[in-house]
C-alpha cells in the first residue's frame, strides 16, 4: 500500500510536467500579450519593458528559464500586478478559495451520501422522488443563478447571512458560497449513492448479511453501504475541478477575495505568470484529490489493494 | 428409520410463489408442502426453475421484492411467512440458516471471514468480541479450513472457492441452528471439494441432530448424504420418498426420466446419454393438466385435463408420495423414458 502510494505520488510529476509545459506554450499562441493594452506603448518603452521580463529572449529559453524557477518554488513576478510575485498573489488568494472549496466537497459528502442512502432505502416512495427531482433541479441550476438567487432570498429578505464579503473567513461569511458551489456536488453524490447502493443491495453478499438475522440498519451500513461508495469516491476528482471552475463564479457573486479571480483576469490580461501559476496550483490539487480518491479505493475495497 | 419418530423441525405447508413482473404474474412455487424432522436431511431436486430455491428463499423471507407469498411455513411452531423483518431476525441466522450455491459472491468483499463469523454470533447471543472470535476460530476448524488462525484476518477474495464455501457453512453454523438449508452448496465447486464439502455437510448433520435441506440438481448428491427426497418439477413436488425408494424404483415418471439422464460408471459409454425431450413448462403459462404431461411418454386425456395431486402411501406401501395419474410400477427404473 505505502509502496502503491509512493508510485502514485511520483507519476503525479511527469502529469504534472506536461500540464505545465502544454499550458506554458498554449497561452504563448493566443494572441497579444500582457503589454498589450488599449492605449498603445511608445515601441521602445514595450521593448524594454518585454526585456525585464525576459520576454523578448527565445521562448524555449523562456520556457527553460521558468521551470528552473519551478523548481525553487518561484513563479516569477506579475506582469499586471506590479510590485507583487505570484507566488504572493496565490498565498493570499488560495487560502480563501482551499476553504470554499474543500468545505463545498465536505459538505457535498456529508449531505450527498445520506441523501442518496435514504432515497435508495425508500425506492419509488415520495421521499425518493423528491430528492430525486431536487437532486435533478441541483445538477441542472448553474452557480450564477443559485448564488444570486440565495444572496437575495437569505441575504436580502430573511436576513439570515449576509449577502457578500469574507470577514477572515467567518463562518456566516462561508455558508452562502459553499452552498451554492456544494449544490450541484450534492445532487450528483445522491443520485450516485443511490444508484449503487440500489444495485449493490441486489448483491448475493446482502442476501447472505441478511441470512443472518441482522438487523437492516446493520446490513446497509456495514455491508452494503461501504462497496456502494466506490462511484462517489471515482467521482471526487472531477468534482474537485468542478469547485475548482465553479468557485470562479461563486467568489465573483459574493465578493470573496479568492484565487479564481487570479485566473480569469490572469488569462485576459495575459499575464502569463499568474495563469501558469494557477494551472500549476490547480493542477496539482486535481492530481492531489485523484490520488486520494485512488488509495481510498483500497480502503473501501480490499480487492483493490495495490502492490 | 429412527428419524420418523423425532419432532419436526421445519414444516412448510401449501406455499406458493409468485412473481408480478411486467409481463404479468409467474408462478413459481405451487403447493409445496415438506415436513422436515430433527436429524434428518432432504434432498430437493429439480431442473433449473423448477422452485427449488425460490420455495426455501420464501421460507427465509428472501425472495425479492416483487413476489407474492401464500401457504405457511413454520420452525417448530413459529409461522414464518408473512412475519416482518425483525421479527424473522429471531430466527435467521440463529436457528434457521442458509448457505448459498455461489460462495465466489456471498460473503462481504471488504470484511474479513473472522468478522463476518463473528459478528451473528455477537448480535444474536450476545458474545463479547473476543468470546465470538475465538468460537470463529472454532467453527472454522470444525469445517476443516486449513490455517484457521490465519483465515480469520484474511479477506474472501484471499480463499479458494472450497475454503469460501467452507467459511459460508461456518457462518451458517455460528448459532448452531435447528434447520440447514444448504442451496446447491457444491455446484460452483470441483468434483474433488463436493465430495469433502458433502461428506463434512454429513458428518455435522449427524453430530448436530439439524434438520436439513439440501437443494440440488444432483441426484448423485442426494443419494450421498439424503435420507429423503423430494423431485420438484414445474414449482410443484411430484415424488416424495426416501432416498432408497424413490432413486432404485421411482414411480413418476420425470423421476425415472432425470435417473436415466445419469451418467453412470458402469455404462459402456456408447451411444449419447438419454435426455428429457421438450422444455420445462413456462410458468406464465403453465398447462391445465399434469406440467410434466407434453414430455411424457404415458400422457392420455386424463393427464391433458386433471393434474394429479399428490397423494401419501396407502397402507403397507413404504413412505412413497407421487403426483401421477399412471405412475410407474417396476421395481427398477429403465432406460426408455
Amino acid at each position: 500500500m505505502l509502496s502503491y502510494a509512493l508510485r502514485r505520488i511520483a507519476g503525479v510529476i511527469p502529469t504534472l510536467f506536461i500540464i505545465i509545459t502544454l499550458s506554458f506554450f498554449v497561452i504563448r499562441i493566443a494572441p497579444g500579450g500582457p503589454f498589450d493594452d488599449e492605449q498603445t506603448l511608445p515601441p521602445e518603452i514595450k521593448a524594454n519593458l518585454e526585456a525585464a521580463y525576459g520576454l523578448d529572449k527565445p521562448l524555449l529559453e523562456q520556457y527553460g528559464r521558468y521551470l528552473a524557477g519551478l523548481v525553487q518554488g518561484d513563479f516569477g513576478p506579475s506582469f499586471k500586478f506590479k510590485d507583487f510575485s505570484v507566488t504572493e498573489l496565490i498565498a493570499q488568494g488560495l487560502p480563501v478559495s482551499l476553504m470554499l472549496g474543500l468545505s463545498a466537497v465536505l459538505l457535498a459528502l456529508l449531505v450527498g451520501i445520506p441523501l442518496g442512502t435514504l432515497a435508495a432505502l425508500r425506492q419509488n416512495s415520495p421521499t425518493d422522488y423528491g430528492i430525486m427531482s431536487v437532486a435533478v433541479l441541483g445538477i441542472a441550476l448553474p452557480g450564477f443563478v443559485t448564488g444570486p438567487l440565495f444572496a437575495l432570498v437569505f441575504g436580502l429578505h430573511l436576513r439570515w447571512f449576509p449577502v457578500a464579503g469574507w470577514e477572515a473567513g467567518e463562518f456566516r461569511y462561508l455558508v452562502l458560497p459553499v452552498v451554492t458551489l456544494a449544490l450541484p456536488v450534492i445532487a450528483y453524490i445522491a443520485r450516485l449513492t443511490r444508484g449503487s447502493l440500489l444495485e449493490v443491495l441486489r448483491t448475493n453478499h446482502v442476501r447472505t448479511a441478511r441470512a443472518k438475522g441482522l438487523p437492516e440498519r446493520r446490513v446497509i451500513l456495514k455491508h452494503a453501504l461501504r462497496p456502494a461508495l466506490l462511484p462517489v469516491v471515482s467521482y471526487l476528482g472531477p468534482a474537485t475541478a468542478f469547485v475548482i471552475t465553479g468557485s470562479l463564479v461563486v467568489e465573483t457573486v459574493f465578493g470573496l477575495p479568492g484565487s479564481g479571480r487570479y485566473l480569469v483576469q490572469g488569462a485576459i490580461n495575459r499575464d502569463y505568470t499568474l495563469v501558469m501559476g494557477m494551472i500549476v496550483v490547480y493542477g496539482s490539487l486535481t492530481l492531489t484529490l485523484n490520488l486520494i480518491a485512488d488509495l481510498l479505493y483500497g480502503w473501501l475495497d480490499p480487492r483493490v489493494r495495490y502492490d | 428409520m429412527s428419524q420418523s419418530e423425532a419432532p419436526i423441525a421445519l414444516d412448510i405447508d401449501q406455499l406458493s410463489v409468485v412473481f408480478d413482473t411486467p409481463d404479468g404474474s409467474l408462478s413459481a412455487v405451487n403447493d409445496f408442502s415438506l415436513a422436515i424432522r430433527r436429524g434428518e436431511c432432504v434432498g430437493v431436486v429439480g431442473e433449473s426453475g423448477a422452485g427449488k430455491s425460490q420455495s426455501f428463499l420464501a421460507v427465509m423471507g428472501l425472495l425479492a421484492a416483487n413476489a407474492r407469498v401464500s401457504g405457511q411455513a413454520r420452525l417448530g411452531t413459529e409461522p414464518l411467512i408473512d412475519r416482518d423483518v425483525a421479527e424473522l431476525n429471531r430466527f435467521r441466522g440463529v436457528k434457521l440458516s442458509m448457505i448459498f450455491q455461489d460462495p465466489m459472491t456471498s460473503l462481504t468483499p471488504h470484511m474479513t471471514v473472522g468478522e463476518q463469523i463473528a459478528e451473528s454470533i455477537i448480535h444474536h447471543l450476545g458474545s463479547s468480541a473476543e468470546a465470538a472470535r475465538a468460537r470463529a476460530l472454532a467453527l472454522l476448524e470444525q469445517v476443516q479450513v486449513t490455517d484457521a488462525p490465519r483465515r480469520l484476518d484474511q479477506y474472501p477474495h484471499e480463499l479458494s472457492g472450497g475454503m469460501r464455501q467452507r467459511v459460508m457453512i461456518a457462518i451458517a453454523l455460528a448459532c448452531d441452528p435447528e434447520v440447514l438449508i444448504a442451496d446447491e452448496p457444491t455446484t460452483a465447486l470441483d468434483v474433488t471439494i463436493q465430495a469433502q464439502i458433502l461428506s463434512l455437510l454429513a458428518t455435522l448433520k449427524r453430530e448436530r441432530g439439524m434438520a436439513m435441506a439440501l437443494i440440488t440438481h444432483d441426484l448423485g448428491v442426494v443419494a450421498g448424504i439424503a435420507d429423503r427426497v423430494a423431485v420438484m418439477y414445474a414449482g410443484r413436488v411430484v415424488e416424495l420418498g426416501t432416498v432408497h425408494e424413490v432413486l432404485k424404483a421411482p414411480k413418476h415418471p420425470y423421476t425415472a426420466a432425470l435417473l436415466a439422464s445419469m451418467p453412470r460408471i458402469d455404462d459402456s459409454g456408447t451411444g449419447p446419454l438419454p435426455a428429457i425431450g421438450g422444455q420445462p413448462p413456462n410458468p406464465r403459462r403453465l398447462p391445465a393438466g399434469c406440467a410434466f404431461g407434453p414430455r411424457c411418454a404415458k400422457a392420455d386425456a386424463l393427464c391433458r385435463t386433471d393434474r394429479p395431486p399428490l397423494v401419501g402411501p396407502g397402507p403397507g406401501e413404504g413412505t412413497r408420495s407421487v403426483a401421477c395419474h399412471h405412475p410407474l410400477q417396476g421395481t427398477h427404473h429403465s432406460r426408455e423414458m
